[in-house]
């Protein structure tokens, strides 16, 4: 009990930390969940507030008009036709200011000033159906998901048929080349295999440098260490020109092997020393009973080094799903990747950027569970290589 | 034109959402009909074409700012080598894309920044009149203030491009106030950026953009408030301000966020009083190759039916002769209209200087929001005016 509340003040700083590194992030979640023009109208944490001008008309309409707007069949305030006349403040003040039947329509109420009156139109707006918002919608992300790109909604054009030329309505669009659909499956074509190759060849490598002995092994094992220093942009455009006299350029194989070869010579260091931190008595006692280095490497070096592996994996397979640079240089708009993608959102012109919210939570999502997955590797992760007891 | 069904064309351009998606109506009879297979790349990032370029894989087609037909004069082909039909363009239009004698630039995609959008239900409630002359516009300015509204909405935040909308605000100011000639003097380097004339149009800018009672916010608006979000500000209910004095592309933007809104009676512009002639920009067609399919592309863009599907597509203006009498959205027809009938056209001051004049503007003009001393600004314009233009 003591202790408990010892730590308290620890615990208090700590939660407060990660509200703060959270809340960015819950309102990049709201407003992905928000129509686009609320989005551009007020900010997500608006959504607390009671529905727009609900208070206004209650008190003001509602007594003649009823709560659904239809008490006075005249002026049935739930019919589009009739409230397409007053859809805005303006419009609405002049018309309340004029009498009906020789009398105030307001009767002895004040006629509302703009502020109030722009909240009644909206309340009105949403009685009749012209206006169609909701506080909370998915559109956002089945529009990114289907690279929809047109003026309303994907499910508003599908249902009226008046879809771009590029889209079925059906299942296929999630294959789109312009949506998050397509990217996404795109960024596991190119995340994976650059996230094997590099483990695979630096296991080998690692066991080499560690238990093999041949001639310059540590000067050889200090120039690959040494590599680390090389500039990734650097080495963009020498590559690119290699990769288009040979073909690679916008292949799959060709940022597979980019990545692979900017992987090696940490994924080489990382595994060197884990490897070289096993006890030397296994493998000793494994080659007198007649081992090959091939069994010693796939026995013995491979299952012990399984948390090594998975901490390289997530970083190596991070790096990559979040990488823009080599991706939009050697795939670029050939097989966009969700990073190219993401920033395609949005027009020239800067809007479009509630397609990007949702974007940019679908590209989080897998990184999130890989994250939840292997959580308890991380930290060995950030560990492997440090100083050990 | 010889190009065969599977000929690939490469392009670059800087669209992306909607706008491809307008592109990509436009090329659509091209490409049935020739069967080339489209290989477009969009990005903003200006980095992804000089890699491209010096890695020795441009692509075939680029759309992109006036100042790379500069940079890249050697490579590029000429257009009347493509098939271009550069009878279908004003001579203003190809101008800008000549460098050194040579076409190298096919203007696509055009839009006027020599409006102002307002709406004509609040000016009618409000009793307010569309003025036509620039002493009208001021008359107009002081009543809205006199009767408590605020007559501009003249945010111009826009991240590493913040001043723009203010460069070109004070650019229509010059039209006004000194014509075209003016203008394109300070293009050429004649006449230096610190010239009195220059600075009336920044101290006429200066007097509202800075000042709560005329634009939302005053100075600290002025600086904080992005673009879009100004244009919105208009049209929202109730409106925060009177006018807003954006390019043609706000049209659209107010359509998308006010879908319930209809052009010509809740939303509608008119050309700045009193301006001699409209700024205006362009986005450029360059040709890194002279393949079939290129030749095929420019040729078909150039043409009068290229122009007429261009203006179908509604994707903002067309320079092309073609394109006249084609459009279907009301807008771009007083748009195209206005373009058509116009006595002059001057480019965008920023974008035509080469040599980072552009940037050194904008930044130029947030710091006399921001209350930094005219004189001095214009001075350090003036030299690096002078240092690109040499």
């Amino acid at each position: 009990m003591k202790n408990r509340f010892r730590d308290l003040p620890v615990h208090v700083v700590l939660i407060g930390l990660c509200l703060i590194w959270l809340l960015p992030t819950i309102g990049l979640l709201v407003t992905s969940l928000r129509p686009v023009q609320d989005i551009n109208e007020s900010g997500w944490w608006t959504i607390f507030s009671p529905p727009k001008g609900h208070e206004e008309y209650q008190s003001l309409c509602a007594p003649c008009h009823g709560d659904d707007g239809n008490a006075i069949s005249a002026a049935d305030l739930s019919d589009p036709e009739v409230v397409q006349n007053y859809r805005r403040s303006f419009s609405l003040i002049s018309a309340l200011e004029r009498d009906i039947n020789g009398s105030p329509h307001m009767g002895d109420l004040p006629v509302p000033d703009e502020y109030q009156a722009a909240d009644i139109a909206y309340k009105l707006r949403t009685l009749s159906g012209i206006e169609k918002r909701t506080t909370f919608t998915l559109n956002n992300y089945i529009d990114a998901l289907t690279g929809y790109r047109g003026k309303s909604t994907y499910r508003e054009d599908c249902e009226a048929g008046t879809q771009s030329l590029d889209l079925y309505c059906d299942f296929r669009d999630l294959a789109n080349p312009r949506g998050m659909g397509r990217a996404f499956i795109n960024s596991l074509l190119v995340a994976i295999p650059s996230t094997f190759l590099p483990i695979l060849f630096a296991a080998f490598a690692a066991y080499a440098f560690s238990w093999m002995e041949f001639k310059g092994r540590q000067w050889l094992f200090a120039l690959l260490v040494g590599l680390q220093v090389v500039p990734l942009q650097m080495t963009l455009i020498p590559i690119s020109r290699l990769y288009a006299q040979i073909g690679l350029n916008g292949t799959f194989l060709g940022i597979w092997l980019f990545h692979t070869g900017f992987g090696l010579p940490y994924a080489i260091y990382l595994m060197r020393n884990f490897l070289g931190s096993l006890p030397h008595e296994i493998f000793e006692s494994a080659y007198l009973d007649g081992a090959s280095h091939w069994t010693a490497f796939y026995k013995l070096a491979i299952p012990l080094s399984i948390p090594a592996l998975a901490s390289l994996a997530i970083f190596q397979f991070l790096w990559i799903w979040n990488d823009l640079l080599v991706a939009l240089v050697f795939l670029g708009g050939q097989h966009p990747v969700m990073t190219y993608q993401i920033g395609n959102m949005v027009t020239s012109l800067g809007s479009g950027w509630h397609l990007l919210t949702a974007a940019a939570f679908i590209s989080m999502a897998l990184p999130l569970l890989v994250f939840f997955a292997l959580q308890r590797y991380f930290v060995r992760g950030m560990l492997a290589g440090s100083v050990k007891g | 034109m010889g190009a065969e069904a599977g000929d690939e064309l490469t392009l670059l351009y800087q669209w992306s959402g909607s706008e491809e998606e307008r592109l990509n109506e436009i090329l659509k009879p091209l490409v049935d009909a020739c069967g080339i297979v489209l290989k477009p790349e969009s990005t903003r990032d200006q980095a992804l074409l000089d890699t491209k370029v010096q890695a020795g894989t441009p692509p075939d087609v680029a759309f992109w700012n006036v100042a790379q037909l500069v940079q890249y004069e050697d490579m590029l082909k000429p257009m009347d080598t493509l098939g271009a039909h550069g009878e279908n363009y004003a001579d203003f239009f190809k101008d800008p894309g000549t460098v050194n004698g040579k076409w190298l630039g096919l203007p696509v995609k055009a839009d006027i920044k020599t409006i102002i959008w307002y709406s004509p239900v609040v000016f009618e409630v409000k009793g307010y009149t569309v003025p036509t002359t620039w002493q009208e516009l001021e008359t107009l300015v002081d009543e809205m203030v006199a009767n408590g509204d605020i007559p501009w909405s003249m945010g111009m935040e826009s991240g590493d491009a913040t001043g723009w909308t203010g460069t070109d605000f004070v650019q229509d100011i010059m039209l006004v106030q000194q014509g075209p000639d003016y203008v394109l003097g300070l293009i050429s380097g004649d006449i230096p950026f610190n010239d009195a004339g220059v600075k009336q149009a920044w101290e006429t800018y200066g007097k509202w953009a800075t000042d709560p009672i005329y634009t939302i916010g005053g100075a600290q608006g002025t600086l904080s408030t992005g673009f879009l979000d100004a244009i919105y500000k208009v049209f929202s209910d109730p409106p925060e301000a009177m006018m807003v004095k954006q390019s043609g592309f706000a049209g659209g933007e107010v359509a998308s966020q006010y879908p319930e809104l209809q052009y010509g009676t809740d939303y509608d512009f008119f050309a700045v009083p009193g301006a001699q002639g409209l700024q205006g920009g362009a986005d450029w067609l360059m040709a890194f190759n002279d393949s079939p399919a290129v030749q095929a592309l420019i040729a078909y863009l150039s043409s009068t039916e290229g122009g007429a599907a261009w203006a179908k597509a509604s994707f903002d203006l067309s320079p092309n002769v073609g394109a006249a009498g084609n459009y279907v959205d009301p807008a771009l027809v007083k748009k195209g209209e206005a373009l058509a009938t116009t006595s002059g056209f001057t480019p965008d001051i920023g974008d035509t200087i080469p040599g980072g004049f552009g940037s050194a503007e904008f930044k130029a003009i947030s710091d006399y929001v921001n209350g930094a001393d005219l004189d001095a600004i214009l001075d350090s314009l003036a030299a690096v005016q002078a240092e690109a233009l040499q």
